[in-house]
């Protein structure tokens, strides 16, 4: 699935992969992968950009770490990010029953 | 040359400061560590760096109009404190008591006229940041307006401010000490302010962003004069507004001083003001219509 196709729920769902461990931009792409069954296999920069909006905009925050003598930004859920989640998670939940309901 | 080699070019190429820059190539220098030869599906560094630059001028724009506009209110207490305790404590010296008219009028204008267009510019910067602040990438045109809108309020809170300041110069032999240092204090307050401001715009400035699009104008930002009779004809908005302004300093003045001829009079020149304003500053700030604004391309060909 593209990231165009996944039409504005990438945020959401960055915020829900790191929700449970805070993790670096390759980590959250293998998660969502493995999460969604390979059906989220993004062109992979795109993950970049969105990151650093999401902590632009106070929802992720990240600091630097070093694992086997390598550099790599971790990104953590902030306050405001899980309660956005949160919100995302019922608006989502509503529209995919009603969507259910409909198709059937 | 390497894919994080081209991908620090390009950020350079639009701007992206070399802090970012250096963030950015080092978490995508980790990403390709984890996988040797994952290059091609990060995608082209091109595309790529254009993303995070379109990404960034917006949130920079963003940011720079909340900026003035936050600099501007700092400004606005300064005056008003000044003009305040002018009128109430330190008693009006009248203009021809001072040491020079050529100090007097710069500064008069600088008072007067100044916080109108800063006012003006500054809260239609800030309006049009805060209605877009839910898009991630704004249309490079949208852009250059907002940094236009904040180039224009930032240059007359200045003026505001360096007129507080010649009125400080042209009455020193006239008004107490301590007015004096108060209003001399707040206005070098409020300019330090309006420094940091346009601080952060000149560094919004540097992104260049790609993001196609119309910048859109004042009949987008406001519904009210948003009739497309009106949008058909700018200049009558011009007239309009010049009209309302004039009768309204009009009607406060005449009040005020107790005298239709005064009231007339300044509202007379304030009309007259804001008329002049919209001819030299209405495109600038986005006053005429977008489909005749030439306003096309990036951020930087402002």
């Amino acid at each position: 699935m593209k990231a165009d196709t996944l039409n504005g729920q990438l945020d959401p769902l960055i915020l829900a992969t790191v929700a449970d461990e805070p993790a670096h931009g390759y980590a959250i792409l293998q998660r969502l992968k493995e999460r969604s069954s390979g059906a989220f296999d993004l062109a992979e920069g795109t993950i970049y950009p969105a990151l650093h909006r999401l902590e632009r905009d106070g929802l992720l925050r990240s600091a630097w770490s070093t694992d086997s003598g390598r550099r790599r930004r971790v990104y953590s859920l902030t306050r405001a990010g899980s309660s956005a989640l949160e919100v995302r998670r019922r608006e989502w939940r509503l529209f995919a029953h009603a969507v259910e309901a409909v198709m059937g | 040359m390497s894919w994080l080699e081209d991908l620090s070019g390009e950020l350079y190429a639009r701007g992206v400061t070399r802090r970012d820059r250096v963030r950015i190539v080092a978490e995508l220098s980790d990403h390709i560590a984890c996988e040797p030869g994952c290059e091609e599906r990060l995608g082209d560094p091109r595309a790529l760096a254009t993303s995070f630059a379109d990404e960034l001028a917006t949130a920079e724009a963003r940011g720079s109009a909340f900026a003035t506009f936050g600099a501007l209110a700092v400004a606005a207490v300064a005056l008003a404190v000044s003009l305040i305790t002018l009128g109430r404590f330190a008693h009006y010296p009248g203009y021809s008591n001072g040491l020079s008219t050529a100090l007097f009028f710069p500064a008069l204008l600088g008072m007067v006229v100044a916080p109108q267009v800063a006012l003006v510019a500054g809260t239609l910067a800030a309006w049009r940041a805060l209605r877009r602040r839910w898009v991630t990438s704004l249309p490079a045109a949208e852009i250059a307006l907002i940094h236009r809108r904040a180039r224009v309020a930032l240059a007359a809170g200045f003026a505001t401010m360096a007129g507080v300041e010649l009125y400080v110069v042209d009455f020193s032999e006239r008004l107490p000490a301590w007015w004096l240092g108060l209003a001399g204090g707040l206005a070098a307050a409020g300019g330090f302010g309006l420094w940091v401001a346009a601080r952060t715009l000149a560094r919004a400035r540097t992104i260049v962003s790609g993001a196609a699009g119309p910048a859109g104008d004042i009949y987008d930002d406001l519904p009210v004069v948003g009739s497309g009779w009106l949008r058909a004809r700018p200049w009558l908005l011009g007239a309009l507004a010049s009209l309302v302004v004039g009768l309204a300093l009009g009607a406060f003045e005449a009040h005020a001083e107790h005298s239709v001829l005064e009231g007339i009079q300044r509202g007379l020149v304030e009309g007259l003001a804001a008329a002049i304003g919209f001819v030299l500053l209405g495109r600038a700030i986005g006053a005429r219509p977008a489909g005749q604004s030439t306003d096309r391309g990036t951020s930087r060909s402002e």
